[in-house]
């Protein structure tokens, strides 16, 4: 089976996000990188197929600036298999998507495993689109994925468990979480990695270029700060616990 | 400006998102409300029957609820009518020909304001638009048949979690009491339980908990997990790392119970106790009983 991952490089889940100067976009000089967190999930869902089945071919493509080359090293460092880059600086998000198809058509992969949302924009738009303009099913949101007859069994959760859906190849989903935390890459994972080509090529050689319907930013800021709150400390647990309780119901009128 | 809501059921129940986004509809301009017929959700004849929809009404903007299906339903259904798309919003405002709307991005760590010209398609958080109450009369629900011939896909079976069963969801929950690493193991869970119980609540937990598989993953709260805006949220053993917090800052009223004066959790609670929980936890439910029932 072969499996793609679309995946994005995003500011690291540690990273204190800092508005620009301009009001209008995020900080970006010295922050660390990383592969989008539920990108990381598919990756590990794929290489966990790969090693119950080693003839699994586990690739990953990203559409951004030069820089996503670092997030698709990593993914091969975990243990992909290829790894390619699309070169767009802004592209809307159907462009991205439009961009996916094209490889996802060339590369002609049985499943694409997309992040659920990427942790910069918080959409989850570009996996149901890839798979609408490729004409695919898909499952969202999965945390589990198996082969069948004839297709795959993805899991779903929902709430108060999991649905079960039986998705004919090709397909497509989004994925939630992997059984597994993401890998670290291994040190002969790191050295393979360095060795192996991630070829390039702009957005246009696919015949996309990067408009789309998209939204204006008029602003962004910081979410209000939190703090002046108080520590309850005079008396024993039972006290707190009184002094606690009245303040919720008496002055935030929570209870 | 003619928008067309799209309800969405807890059960025989509107979900109140549905309730919330009706009331905009109305305010905004012309309405309308359907709710899709089908056994269960699933995308493709879902997004078939509501994309003919659109296509005989024109309305000018998609509502939907940013819920776990509205979501996925909502992104497919753009992508298929190439509007623009805005997911998990938590304010919208009619702009001209356009919609300005709140969105956190940066997994909360940014608000952006956007203007997305129209006609679009927009998910909105549950809970983010206020309810005026007795003046947001029920909405009329038009039923549309979700369309079964554009499905690709084969049900198989629902396999559920126990636990989940009897307490309100985390997304809809007003009060949510989240346990950490702090508890030390699930058979402490209880504590968590019956202080949630206590205050009507809902049980969350942070990433910790949830990778060490003492609680289901549904219940995970955070930046990988889900975002909250509980007018109450209870964090008891969490040392608060930024990804939970992203996931739980703009609940209305924060506390935290935590033996580390230190640590971070404190910074945004607007209560804190450094206590021990096994100390604190049950004291707390008692007193949380008393001051409700008085
Ligand atoms: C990409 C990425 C995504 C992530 N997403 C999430 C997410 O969505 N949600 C999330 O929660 N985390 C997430 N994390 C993990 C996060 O970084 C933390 O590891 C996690 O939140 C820690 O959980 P915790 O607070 O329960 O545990 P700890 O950090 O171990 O904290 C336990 C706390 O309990 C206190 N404690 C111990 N014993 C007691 C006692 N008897 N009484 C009172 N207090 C006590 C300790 O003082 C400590 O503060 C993510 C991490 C990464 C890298
Ligand atoms: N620029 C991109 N390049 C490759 N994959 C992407 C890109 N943007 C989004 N994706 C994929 O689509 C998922 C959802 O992204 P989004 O719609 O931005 O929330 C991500 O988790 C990735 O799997």
């Amino acid at each position: 089976m072969k499996i793609l991952i679309p995946l994005k490089q995003v500011p690291d889940s540690t990273v204190r996000v800092k508005v620009a100067p301009d009001g209008k976009s995020v900080a970006t000089e010295g922050i660390t990188w990383s592969i989008s967190p539920y990108d990381e999930y598919a990756i590990e869902m794929a290489l966990e197929r790969k090693d119950a089945d080693p003839s699994t071919v586990v690739a990953v493509v990203a559409v951004g600036p030069a820089r996503s080359r670092d997030a698709l090293r990593q993914a091969l460092a975990m243990g992909c298999d290829e790894a390619s880059l699309v070169i767009a600086d802004a592209a809307a998000p159907l462009a991205v998507a439009r961009a996916l198809a094209k490889v996802v058509e060339e590369a002609k992969p049985d499943l694409v495993l997309c992040g659920k949302q990427a942790s910069d924009d918080d959409q989850g738009f570009v996996g149901p689109a890839l798979a609408e303009l490729l004409g695919w099913p898909h499952v969202a949101t999965i945390t589990k994925v198996a082969p069948t007859d004839g297709g795959v069994e993805l899991w779903r959760e929902v709430e108060g468990g999991h649905e079960v859906w039986k998705a004919p190849l090709p397909a497509l989903a989004t994925v939630h979480k992997s059984e597994k935390e993401p890998r670290y890459p291994s040190l002969p994972g790191i050295m393979k990695a360095k060795k192996k080509e991630i070829p390039e090529r702009p957005i246009s050689a696919l015949g996309v270029d990067g408009s789309g319907p998209t939204w204006t930013v008029l602003s962004m800021e910081p979410p209000p700060t939190r703090g002046g709150g108080k520590i309850l400390k005079d008396g024993d647990a039972k006290q707190i616990a009184e002094q606690l309780a009245t303040a919720l119901r008496d002055e935030a009128k929570v209870l | 400006m003619k928008t067309l809501v799209v309800a969405e059921r807890k059960g025989s129940e509107l979900r109140r998102v549905t309730l919330e986004l009706a009331a905009k509809a109305r305010e905004l301009g012309e309405a309308t409300i359907v709710e899709i017929a089908g056994e269960r959700y699933s995308p493709m004849p879902f997004v078939s029957a509501l994309a003919k929809k659109v296509e005989s009404e024109k309305p000018d903007l998609v509502l939907l609820g940013a819920t776990l299906n509205g979501r996925d339903l909502g992104a497919r259904l753009a992508a298929r009518l190439g509007r623009a798309y805005a997911a998990d919003v938590t304010g919208l405002r009619a702009e001209g020909n356009a919609v300005e709307v709140d969105k956190p991005m940066y997994a909360g760590k940014v608000r952006a304001k956007l203007r997305v010209d129209l006609p679009a398609v927009v998910s909105v958080r549950p809970g983010a638009l206020t309810l005026k109450g007795a003046a947001d009369a029920p909405p009329q629900v038009e039923n549309i048949e979700a369309d079964t011939s554009a499905e690709k896909l084969t049900f198989v079976k629902l396999e559920g979690t126990a636990t989940a069963a009897k307490r309100v969801s985390l997304s809809d929950a007003r009060v949510i009491v989240s346990g950490g690493r702090g508890l030390k193991g699930p058979e402490n869970w209880h504590l968590v339980e019956e202080l949630a119980d206590a205050l009507g609540g809902a049980v969350g937990a942070s990433r910790a908990v949830t990778d060490a598989g003492w609680r289901p993953n549904e219940e995970q709260v955070g930046q990988t997990g889900k975002t909250v805006t509980p007018d109450l949220y209870i964090a008891l053993g969490i040392s608060g790392a930024i990804q939970h917090l992203a996931g739980m800052t703009s609940s209305k009223v924060i506390v935290a119970v935590n033996k580390d004066p230190d640590a971070d959790i404190f910074k945004i609670a607007d209560y804190g106790v450094v206590a021990d929980v096994f100390e604190f936890v049950p004291a707390f439910t008692e007193a949380v009983k008393k001051a409700r029932a008085s």
